[in-house]
């Protein structure tokens, strides 16, 4: 398989504290309102104890991703060293079709700008050898990036519940589920 | 809201509909060059469609990257429907001067624009087909698409055709809003069966006062009024048309974003 750069989110380890979104926020100054990483609470009819479980997304960088195929004006790519889908701002038109397209909300639309635009997962960060913001400012390491060509963690799946399953695109993304507290109870 | 698309696609799809109705009028018609009395409803045809790719423009971020949107043919529906309109623009242009000059090709030249129209269509269908809409991720929008083409097109028809065409004119409408009635209470009723999202549809739907606004007064009144008249009163497809507009507001407003349910269960 060739290389694959991926998200790999660890619900056990995640304490929703919204640095990743905010590393992001912090490294590209996107206007008001356009978040290219969000963190999504896991809803109780999953996850039904006191402390939440959450879900840390930006875009998935599929293997046949929508984005790349709905753009009427080729403005996007994947790279072929690492499997990034990289867009091209100075191409795009803003049309809207990437963002309608996306089942996952990745493409965002920046106002300001009037052009789309979304998670490249850092690749000009990591051709300087160094990690996604997101990842490095992760304080608990819930947020990691890996290569799935290589990747073999155990108790890891790639559609979690409460994300959608489109395998069509398949999503460069794993997740390790979390885990349902033991409650000890006395009679 | 999209304003820009509800009215590019409404006209694009009225300019198709006024084109296929043309061409249906006058299948049978054995000679070779079309009446001129078709020369007006040809040029309606071409403003619609004028306005309607106008309208379009007003949809981007950068208009004027629009010549660039024909790159992606390989895979981008988009890009396939501009090629579509493009060609069917050109053969309405064609086609208006061959009806101008009395060319002995004019009827072939309508019948091809008409079948270039439907395929418009089906590709614009497609552009609004993503996997993000579960509920549109299939051939409904072609549907919906080709129901406001038949109606709209049959209604505003019935200002240039002849009286001995009313007849097959209203009979079309008629058969067009029934479809178009028991498509638009099937389908949200299918989509309460499906996934969370496209129950999430559906019950937007449902729940919207428009939809049923609609449902009564386009096509309840509608067909009300062709039962009743058994031909198409003039201030019918104004009436028509503010129904097909009310219904592609909702077309983009009310069908849910398969994003908007992550956390949840699907």
């Amino acid at each position: 398989m060739k290389k694959q750069i991926a998200f790999f989110v660890d619900t056990r380890r995640c304490i929703g504290c919204f640095t990743c979104a905010m590393a992001c926020k912090n490294q590209y100054h996107q206007p008001s309102g356009v978040k290219w990483r969000d963190v999504h609470p896991m809803s109780e009819e999953i996850y039904p104890h006191r402390e939440c479980a959450h879900l840390t997304l930006a875009c998935n960088h599929c293997e046949k991703p929508t984005c790349l195929e709905v753009c009427p004006v080729v403005a996007y790519y994947k790279r072929d060293e690492d499997g990034v889908v990289v867009h091209e701002q100075e191409k795009c038109i803003g049309c809207g079709n990437c963002i309608r397209s996306c089942p996952y909300g990745a493409p965002k639309y920046n106002p300001a700008l009037k052009k789309a635009e979304k998670c490249s997962f850092c690749w000009q960060r990591l051709d300087a050898d160094r990690e996604p913001a997101c990842v490095q400012a992760c304080p608990t390491r819930a947020l990691q990036m890996v290569d799935l060509s290589n990747f073999d963690e155990p108790d890891t799946v790639q559609y979690i519940a409460g994300f959608p399953r489109f395998t069509k695109l398949n999503p460069s993304i794993r997740f390790r589920p979390p885990r349902q507290p033991l409650e000890i109870r006395r009679k | 809201m999209e304003l820009s698309l509800v009215i590019f696609t409404v006209l694009s799809q009225i300019s198709i509909g006024l084109a296929v109705m043309l061409a249906v009028r006058q299948w049978a018609v054995s000679e070779g060059t079309a009446p001129s009395s078709f020369r007006f409803e040809w040029i309606v045809i071409g403003v619609a469609l004028a306005i309607a790719l106008a309208a379009s423009l007003f949809h981007l971020g950068h208009p004027f990257g629009s010549p660039r949107a024909v790159l992606h043919l390989g895979s981008s529906w988009l890009s396939r429907e501009i090629v579509v309109m493009q060609i069917f623009g050109i053969l309405v242009v064609v086609a208006l001067v061959a009806l101008w000059k009395g060319s002995a090709n004019s009827w072939t030249l309508v019948k091809i624009t008409a079948l270039v129209g439907l395929v418009g269509l089906a590709v614009s269908g497609m552009v609004y087909a993503p996997p993000s809409f579960p509920a549109l991720n299939n051939g409904v929008p072609i549907i919906f698409y080709g129901l406001t083409a038949f109606i709209l097109g049959s209604a505003f028809s019935s200002y240039f055709a002849g009286e001995d065409k009313q007849p097959l004119l209203t009979q079309i409408l008629t058969i067009s809003l029934i479809v178009g009635l028991v498509i638009n209470l099937i389908l949200p009723s299918i989509w309460l069966s499906g996934g969370r999202v496209m129950q999430m549809t559906g019950a937007a739907y449902f729940g919207s006062a428009l939809f049923w606004l609609r449902l009564v007064v386009e096509f309840g009144l509608g067909l009300a009024v062709l039962g009743v008249f058994r031909k198409i009163p003039i201030w019918l497809p104004v009436l028509l048309l503010a129904g097909e507009i009310v219904g592609r507001i909702m077309f983009f407003t009310h069908v849910v974003h398969s994003a908007v349910n992550i956390g949840n269960l699907y």
